[in-house]
């Protein structure tokens, strides 16, 4: 019994130690990996739609609003969608233009099948998506012909859904989203939007 | 002397992959493509010749009844912080190698070389027997994926290395071919030691 | 000659049976298949099944060669394993597959395990999972239109294709461009189902009629003789039953798993085939019996020796077996057809159910 207890104590002692030593390393780690992952969204984003100033919008769908630098027109808009894929959920960063037209497309987080789903990285996947508007973002094999529609990649249509409907829910939270927002709305080109809200 | 052999035993005749079979979850996971192993065994093998070193420094305070839980939370303890401090002040690196560091905590050869090396030997033998297993680890994971990726993407290290007319053989690249590639290796290299 | 002398423990029994036997008689069996996809598609469909069986042959003669025990390819064991992946592959595939296919077979299907009666899973069908993996595109589109048809089966092409170009161009796509099995998995979609009758137009239920054309007789008809799209050996249901005939004849296979297999595919199929939104047919089991590959599984690959149990209750259980996962996957998996998935997996499930149902030797007590 005084064994187990002395044991016992002794583990507790590496698991404090253990402990503290990841505390301390978190408490001045923290922030800068926070500052480093704000840091790289904010890079992507100015990849995305370049030369602009970007103000959060959250809510139903958290979003970007992309404004001139010089002239606060807005450029666009740009947001992380997330679709469950093959294997787990693939995020995808998504620029949209004023009217709503994909600038460009980036997946950045997906947990697919090697060498089939992963292909969903690579440009000659996304470069596709340049230009779609909402009604050009089906799978081409549920229905879409292309080019106006998503060319599913080979061997993975789960994570070419994945990707292209979650864009296109998006895009459809986005416009809903905007278009209520009068103060956004009249900023906007006035004749864009109502295009749009059409 | 004993120095040289503990670093080359683990290249060849020792080998974590082929011959003792420790690592299979990285191996199969890890193996897809050439960049990938080489990660997964840079990152490996700093952390192997960290935790032996840790290990072996800690050997003679550890009851033999708990010494596999103290070295897990020695070993966890020890990768989250590499995680963290890679994250925070060479992020560069990090993305390219961070993906790997999270796996290396469940890396049965961190453990496995914690319990049948480094508990008993001197701290300069831990770190020979850290190196060569680091190494022979990556080289094995490099054949491996050397194989699956040029035959499953006609690829090698992101170079186009077979005609564009070669349609890849997938099944290389997922699951089953990581086993078939793997026991085929082992196979043969099986077959070498008899030959000798 | 030390192989005449085995002693073993009564009853000793004897057979004019052999090996070779078997095999050869099997292949003879397979060949009426083998003459209807001729038929169909010419002599390429006979140049990709002799490509498939001659280096099924080599490589078991390599590899014997290389593991240094007698070359026993005479037996015919590789010859019917690289015919009946061979079989298990399109018409139009390249040249190279078979080889692949049965290549992949006999090295990592059969001499791993160590030659003919070692292999856990059926060879044929390892290859043509390792085919299915390696070339999903290349395995599963590509159909060669037989000589005088449509792929799916469809009794008039033409009359219900040109009114469909012209009422939904997806829809004549897929009656013009799917085997019969993938035009009823497509009609399971229900966003497919609906837009094709959204281009139709109000009042025309499309999905219906491509439904109610695929399981009326003269679709059924094709289906028997095998004027449609599919694999080389799968296609023709009335060659493939002759083979089997001569097979129960000759007592080389048994009733029971062919019988279970198939019976519990109609049964299922009556009960969970039809489809909503698509309606229904009285005529949907005896399609579901017919299409794919279940005539060619059920007779000629789910019979294997090596493969299925012993035992006649373990026989009947891997029969149903594979009959509920091949119903299983063609209903609600994600490929249209299951018969080769299915054996696989009964295979692998084999051992136990020869465990679980080997009867106990008179006299012993149950403990």
């Amino acid at each position: 019994m005084k064994m187990f207890l002395q044991l016992g104590l002794i583990l507790l002692a590496f698991c404090m130690v253990a402990t503290a030593l990841l505390a301390y390393v978190n408490s001045f780690t923290k922030p800068r990996i926070e500052a480093i992952k704000l840091k790289e969204a904010a890079d992507a984003r100015n990849e995305l739609i370049p030369d602009s100033e970007f103000e959060e919008i959250t809510g139903d769908l958290s979003y970007y609003i992309a404004r001139d630098k010089t002239t606060k027109e807005i450029k666009g808009y740009t947001f992380t969608a997330e679709q469950i894929g093959y294997g787990g959920p693939v995020k995808t960063m998504a620029a949209v233009d004023k009217d709503f037209k994909i600038i460009s497309i980036k997946v950045i987080q997906q947990t697919e099948t090697p060498g089939l789903g992963t292909n969903a990285t690579l440009p000659k996947f996304t470069d596709q998506f340049k230009g779609k508007t909402l009604d050009q973002l089906t799978v081409d094999k549920d229905g879409g012909v292309p080019p106006n529609a998503i060319k599913a990649l080979t061997g993975a249509t789960i994570t070419t859904r994945a990707v292209a409907n979650a864009v296109k829910a998006s895009i459809d939270k986005l416009r809903a989203s905007v278009s209520q927002s009068p103060e956004t709305a009249a900023l906007s080109d006035s004749t864009a939007a109502l295009e749009v809200a059409k | 002397m004993s120095f040289i052999k503990e670093l080359t035993k683990g290249i060849i005749k020792e080998n974590p992959i082929f011959v003792i079979v420790l690592g299979m979850c990285p191996t199969l996971a890890t193996s897809t493509s050439v960049e990938n192993a080489l990660g997964m065994g840079m990152a490996a093998t700093f952390v192997l010749v960290c935790s032996n070193i840790f290990i072996s420094l800690i050997k003679n305070i550890t009851p033999d009844k708990i010494r596999i839980p103290v070295y897990v939370v020695v070993i966890a303890s020890f990768v989250t912080i590499v995680d963290l401090s890679m994250a925070a002040f060479i992020p560069d690196l990090h993305k390219s190698l961070g993906l790997f560091i999270p796996l290396i905590v469940v890396n049965c050869i961190i453990l496995g070389r914690a319990e049948a090396f480094a508990n008993k030997n001197n701290v300069l033998n831990s770190i020979a027997d850290g190196i060569g297993m680091g190494l022979g680890f990556t080289l094995a994971l490099s054949v491996v994926a050397t194989i699956r990726e040029i035959l499953g993407n006609g690829t090698w290290l992101n170079i186009k290395v077979l005609p564009e007319t070669y349609d890849p053989m997938l099944i290389t690249l997922l699951a089953p071919g990581a086993f078939i590639t793997l026991g085929f290796l082992m196979a043969l290299m099986n077959m070498l030691k008899e030959k000798k | 000659m030390k192989d005449k002398y085995i002693v073993s423990s009564a009853p000793h029994l004897h057979d004019k049976t052999t090996t070779k036997n078997v095999m050869w008689n099997v292949v003879i069996a397979l060949s009426p298949a083998l003459v209807f996809a001729v038929y169909y598609w010419g002599f390429r469909a006979l140049l990709l099944t002799l490509l498939g069986a001659v280096s099924a042959v080599v490589t078991e003669a390599l590899i014997q060669k290389l593991r240094r025990v007698p070359v026993t390819v005479s037996d015919g064991s590789a010859f019917l394993t690289g015919m009946l992946l061979s079989y298990n592959i399109n018409a139009g595939a390249p040249w190279w597959m078979p080889i692949m296919g049965s290549v992949f077979a006999i090295a990592v299907g059969k001499q791993v395990f160590g030659g003919l009666g070692n292999n856990p899973v059926n060879p044929a069908l390892l290859g043509r999972a390792f085919l299915l993996a390696s070339w999903p595109s290349l395995m599963t589109s590509g159909w060669l239109k037989p000589k005088s048809g449509a792929l799916s089966g469809i009794a008039d092409p033409d009359a219900i294709a040109m009114n469909l170009k012209a009422l939904s161009p997806k829809a004549f796509d897929l009656v013009t461009g799917a085997t019969p099995l993938k035009v009823v998995q497509t009609l399971r979609d229900s966003s497919f189902v609906a837009s094709i009758n959204a281009d139709a137009g109000e009042g025309i239920d499309l999905a219906n009629r491509i439904f109610t054309n695929i399981t009326e007789m003269d679709a059924l008809k094709n289906l028997f003789w095998g004027n449609i799209g599919g694999c080389i050996g799968e296609v023709s249901a009335f060659a493939l039953l002759l083979g089997a005939a001569y097979l129960l004849y000759k007592n080389i296979i048994e009733w029971r798993i062919p019988l279970f297999y198939i019976g519990t595919v109609f049964v299922l199929s009556f009960i969970f085939g039809p489809i909503k939104g698509a309606g229904f047919s009285p005529m949907l089991p005896f399609f579901h019996i017919f299409a794919g590959g279940l005539m060619l599984g059920a007779f000629f690959m789910a019979t294997d020796y090596t493969t299925s149990p012993l035992t006649k209750n373990g026989r009947i259980i891997f029969a149903i077996g594979c009959g509920l996962l091949t119903v299983v996957i063609r209903f609600v998996g994600g490929y249209p057809e299951g018969v080769s998935y299915s054996i696989l997996f009964m295979n692998v499930m084999t051992p136990l159910i020869d465990k679980l149902t080997m009867p106990k030797a008179f006299g012993r007590v149950k403990k």
